[in-house]
């Protein structure tokens, strides 16, 4: 083993420690760059329908964001379901005469509450967070996180 | 050592023997001043354009509707954006000063004569290359500058003597500067020409080990020294230093964005970029066709010089042509682009 | 070699060391950059057909802009919502090349669909008051209406009633499509009607504390909060709507400006509103509203000096008032003035209007515009507009009355006009209290004429106080704020305080002042003779008789400067 002075040491330490930082912090700093930012997501509620608009066991549809939700009023309470079938995606229509949700890729059928009553679909319709207040009924929705790009 | 005798087995390759002829090539005394290390700068930074290149492609839309924005996304939302673009930015900028700089020595040290004239044409081919992803590189801003510079580029293009208007159209494939432009301008920026750029590189390099490094006239018994490690300590010097510039640049001088591409307003003062300029002055004070010829001829001159250079030598041995030549040249050059710099 | 090789790994690590230092600069700088979430706007269905279709022909689009910066946007109330029509509205018409119906004139009962209490305080206050119809005297007759439809007609629109029942104009003060808190706080907006010569409430605001504060902490408040649930006020000066319509920890927000106000001092008498008493209560709950907002700044003594103060001032214009309507109406029954008269109904009211007659011009300036300055002056703290716009302009106002009643025979004017008694222009009834709400001030209180020549002054003023009192127009507590002041008036009028010494001070400096005038400018001759002969106050030769002639009094002074000079 060559004897190296405590110059030689004290000298490799500090070229190697220094490349080693540059080398880890150009990684990391590139590594920050190629991962998307995840913030915790942020929500909003927006109005979707006066209070007394819709009567017990009737539903309404609502258009927002681009994507469809149904209101419903189940005995005084409000949910909101999304409208997309949990079996393969389409979607799923309300009957208001059967008081259900019918998906017609596969026939499967939920009922007001949003459970599978029969046919394929493995859980029941997605659910948001519903609002009321002496006036209106809202939703919460994730806001989007992007800074408007797509 | 039963594991290297397994590797050699399967891929018969002498490694040991391989890096010891590329670290210990020898490499004349000259070589120690650092103004003979601008060949090993280019290459530096080519490696940072690929990577902060291929780093941009995660987050840059190539339509023309998205294009713009999504380059404003990266320089002001992504995390660290700004940084990887600045990089990019000022790493071709810093490119194509480096690549002028290394040719003036090579042009300026005769490093061209026999038997080495094949790797100055691979030499100016590169240079040609670069410059083309310049061009297509900012073209993919799809701001003002980009969108009229493309336009007026490809119509430079188009006078070209016989072939002119089919390499037009197959650039633009279309009439007009559109959303064919640009996604063939991307292709050729990310695909094509690195590649090509690439490949020449490589040939570039191997000719220079094959050659070995060219002495310099007149001291053609230098002490020689192997390339590892001094040369490599050279260009892991100029490689750190090159980065923390062009990080400090991206913060002191941040590239900007402009406004976004106006299919219907020329605005009043659109220029190229820097190295084009010398092109943009003749070309503004000269008739098109002759302008465009011109430039033909200069390249021309410029991809053949060592074989006129060495008839010229034959002919008139004590003038030193590539003197005259290569200052006239640069002079004019310099002339051009100051002059452009400074008017408005 | 070797020491060349080892200074150049000494550089690699220099170098390699500046680039870390580097890179942590600029992983900081990515850190410190704060990018804060806006509200992405969903525009779907309908309101969706509606954006693009305007877009598309480039009608109002700057209105999808403001919509978009507006509350209703981020909670997803979209176009329809407010301009939804059904058949037979008035105001429903199909878009073009469309099957939408929409009404073009959204109204309060629109509006009410969500802000049900808002609409309702707005329709019980004095803004959906249809007080200019009821009482259209200049528009009627005076003004052509093409004139006042950009005028009158677009102030009142505030308290439009629309042809569907509803009242009011809810974007007058939150302008459409960003229905902007901010804005509807800024003094301005308010300012756009409450202005000019017959009501200069911005005016005075501005030259208040209150408005001086606010031009110059303005860029750092931010106006748009909310009000509800009891807040306590944000903000440190108050705008308009702070007082008249923002609540604090005591009071909530009302949209009924009428709820906070005591007088009807806008009115040809200042009398206690008793405007919706059984909705609102009597004017003292309501001025107890607003002296809740004063509170939460002003000492509770300071505020109710002030206001008592501002009352009293009040009912002295009703003195006024009083002397005014006397008038008009004995020269109305002399026949001197004439009401107006077309197929044998009246338009015009000696005590209330009138525009080809002196006097009747002079009445009507007198309650509608110098009386409504001077009042509101008192009570919105605008000094100027309370005394140069104000009491100054009315008190000339009834001398060129009487003046005028003198010119065209009434003797009882002509004696006035005769009397060379300093109390003439005092001929009704007077208010006052001891000192102001703002401090003793020992000086303020010692050359009145009245103060200082009627011993029973004091007592005159007892007696109108307290019936006012008494008739209901002033509080118990402010009755007893009152006695407090009168029962020690010497230390409220400051004249049991001797600032004398000071006084004499000033008054030294004074005469220097009055003896530099007299010396430099009063008593001078310049050279060059005017050219029209022989001038005015000029002297043409200098000698005994044109020294008596013009100078008089200031005889002596000369005789002195005469003196000196030889």
């Amino acid at each position: 083993m060559l004897k190296e002075t405590r110059r030689e040491f004290l000298e490799k330490l500090f070229v190697r420690g220094g490349l080693l930082s540059a080398g880890f912090l150009f990684i990391w700093n590139i590594a920050k760059y190629i991962y998307p930012k995840l913030s915790a997501p942020v929500f909003r509620k927006v109005v979707v329908a006066k209070l007394d608009e819709i009567k017990s066991g009737g539903a309404k549809e609502i258009n927002f964001g681009g994507q469809l939700f149904y209101l419903v009023n189940v005995n005084g309470k409000y949910k909101v379901f999304s409208s997309t079938c949990t079996h393969l995606g389409c979607k799923v229509r309300w009957e208001v005469n059967n008081q259900r949700f019918f998906c017609p890729c596969h026939r499967g059928v939920f009922d007001k509450d949003g459970r599978v009553i029969s046919g394929p679909p493995p859980r029941p319709l997605d659910e948001f967070k519903v609002e009321v207040d002496s006036k209106f009924i809202y939703i919460w929705i994730e806001e989007k996180q992007s800074g408007g790009m797509i | 050592m039963t594991e290297e005798k397994k590797l050699s087995e399967r891929i018969p390759i002498d490694f040991k023997g391989v890096i010891k002829t590329i670290l210990n090539e020898p490499i004349p005394g000259h070589m120690k001043n650092w103004f003979y290390a601008l060949g090993a700068t280019p290459l530096v930074l080519f490696v940072f354009q690929v990577i902060t290149g291929i780093l941009l492609t995660f987050y840059y839309v190539p339509s023309p509707d998205l294009a713009y924005q999504s380059v404003k996304h990266i320089t002001e939302e992504v995390r660290l954006g700004f940084w990887i673009r600045g990089l990019h930015r000022w790493g071709s900028n810093l490119m194509v000063i480096a690549i002028f700089l290394h040719m003036i020595r090579v042009f300026f040290t005769r490093a061209y004569r026999k038997p080495r004239e094949l790797n100055w044409i691979i030499g100016v081919l590169m240079l040609i290359t670069t410059l083309g992803l310049c061009f297509t590189g900012y073209s993919l801003i799809y701001n003002q500058l980009s969108y009229w510079a493309t336009t007026v580029g490809t119509n430079m293009i188009k006078e070209i003597p016989i072939l002119g208007d089919l390499f037009l159209r197959l650039l633009r494939g279309g009439e007009v500067v559109g959303i064919n432009t640009l996604t063939r301008l991307f292709d050729l920026h990310i695909g094509f020409l690195p590649t090509f750029l690439f490949v020449l590189i490589l040939l570039h390099i191997i000719l220079v080990r094959l050659h070995g490094v060219s002495r310099l006239e007149g001291m053609e018994d230098d002490e020689v020294y192997g390339f590892y490690p001094e040369h490599v300590y050279h260009v892991a010097i100029i490689a750190l230093f090159l980065l923390t510039v062009m990080s400090a640049l991206t913060i002191i001088l941040p590239p900007g964005i402009g406004e976004p591409a106006d299919p219907n307003f020329t605005p009043l003062h659109i220029k190229p970029e820097w190295y084009f300029f010398a092109i943009y002055f003749i070309l503004k004070y000269i008739p098109l066709k002759l302008g465009i010829s011109l430039v033909i001829l200069f390249l021309i001159t410029m991809t053949f010089w060592p074989f006129i250079d060495e008839f010229l030598r034959k002919k008139y041995p004590t003038v030193k042509w590539h003197f005259i030549f290569g200052s006239i040249a640069i002079i004019i050059f310099l002339i051009f682009t100051v002059y452009e710099t400074i008017v408005y | 070699m070797k020491n060349e090789l080892k200074t150049q790994r000494v550089i690699i690590g220099v170098f390699s060391i500046l680039l870390t230092v580097i890179l942590v600069i600029i992983a900081g700088i990515e850190a410190k950059k704060t990018t804060e979430a806006k509200p992405v706007i969903e525009i779907s269905g309908v309101n969706k057909r509606c954006v693009n279709c305007h877009i598309e022909r480039g009608i109002a689009v700057k209105a999808i802009d403001q919509w978009k910066e507006s509350q209703h946007a981020i909670k997803n109330i979209g176009c329809i919502d407010c301009h939804k029509a059904e058949k037979g509205d008035f105001d429903a018409f199909y878009c073009p090349d469309s099957d939408i119906l929409v009404g073009r004139h959204p109204t309060p009962k629109d509006c009410a669909e969500c802000h049900e209490q808002q609409v309702k305080e707005f329709a019980e206050s004095k803004h959906a008051h249809q007080f200019w119809i009821i009482k259209n005297d200049d528009r009627a007759i005076f003004e052509p209406t093409i004139a006042t439809r950009n005028g009158c007609e677009q102030c009142h629109n505030i308290s439009i009633v629309w042809p569907d029942q509803s009242v009011g104009e809810c974007d007058a003060c939150h302008p459409k499509h960003t229905f902007s808190r901010a804005v509807a706080r800024q003094p301005e907006t308010c300012g756009e009607c409450h202005i000019g010569p017959d009501h200069p409430h911005i005016e005075i605001y501005l030259e208040s504390k209150h408005g001086n504060i606010f031009r110059a902490k303005e860029k750092y408040m931010n106006l748009n909060y909310s009000s509800k649930d009891l807040k306590k006020i944000p903000i440190e000066v108050p705008t308009c709507t702070t007082c008249h319509i923002d609540g604090n920890e005591t009071q909530p927000s009302t949209h009924n400006v009428s709820a906070r106000l005591a007088w009807e001092s806008q009115s040809p008498w200042s009398y206690r509103t008793v405007w919706l008493e059984d909705k609102l209560g009597d004017w003292k709950i309501k001025r107890g509203r607003m002296e809740s907002i004063c509170k939460s700044c002003h000492s509770p003594d300071f505020v109710e000096t002030y206001f008592l103060t501002a009352d009293l001032a009040n009912l002295q214009y009703n003195e006024l008032r009083r002397t005014f309507v006397y008038w008009v109406k004995k020269l109305n029954k002399n026949g001197l003035i004439k009401d107006l008269e077309a197929n044998g109904k009246k338009y015009s009211d000696v005590v209330l209007n009138g525009w080809d007659e002196e006097p009747e011009y002079l009445m009507y300036h007198a309650w509608h515009h110098e009386g409504r300055r001077f009042r509101h002056g008192a009570i919105m703290m605008g000094a100027d507009y309370t005394q140069w716009h104000g009491i100054w302009d009315l008190q000339n106002d009834l001398i060129e009355l009487i003046r005028w009643a003198a010119e065209h025979g009434d003797p009882e004017a002509k004696q006035w006009a005769n009397s060379k008694h300093p109390s003439k222009f005092m001929p009704y009834a007077i208010y006052d209290i001891p000192g102001n709400a703002w401090g003793i001030n020992p000086l303020a209180n010692k050359i009145q004429f009245l103060y200082t020549n009627y011993n029973d002054y004091w007592d005159r003023i007892y007696q109108n106080v307290k019936y006012a009192y008494e008739k209901g127009l002033l509080s118990e507590k402010q009755w007893q704020l009152w006695l407090k002041r009168y029962n020690n008036k010497e230390h409220y009028l400051g004249t049991k305080y001797n600032v004398d010494s000071v006084y004499n001070y000033y008054l030294k400096l004074n005469s220097i002042d009055t003896k530099a005038m007299n010396e430099q400018v009063v008593n001078m001759q310049p050279p060059g003779k005017p050219f029209y002969q022989p001038g005015f106050g000029v002297m043409v030769e200098f000698n005994e008789k044109t020294r008596d002639l013009y100078l008089g009094e200031k005889k002596e002074n000369l005789k002195t400067q005469n003196q000196k000079n030889e």
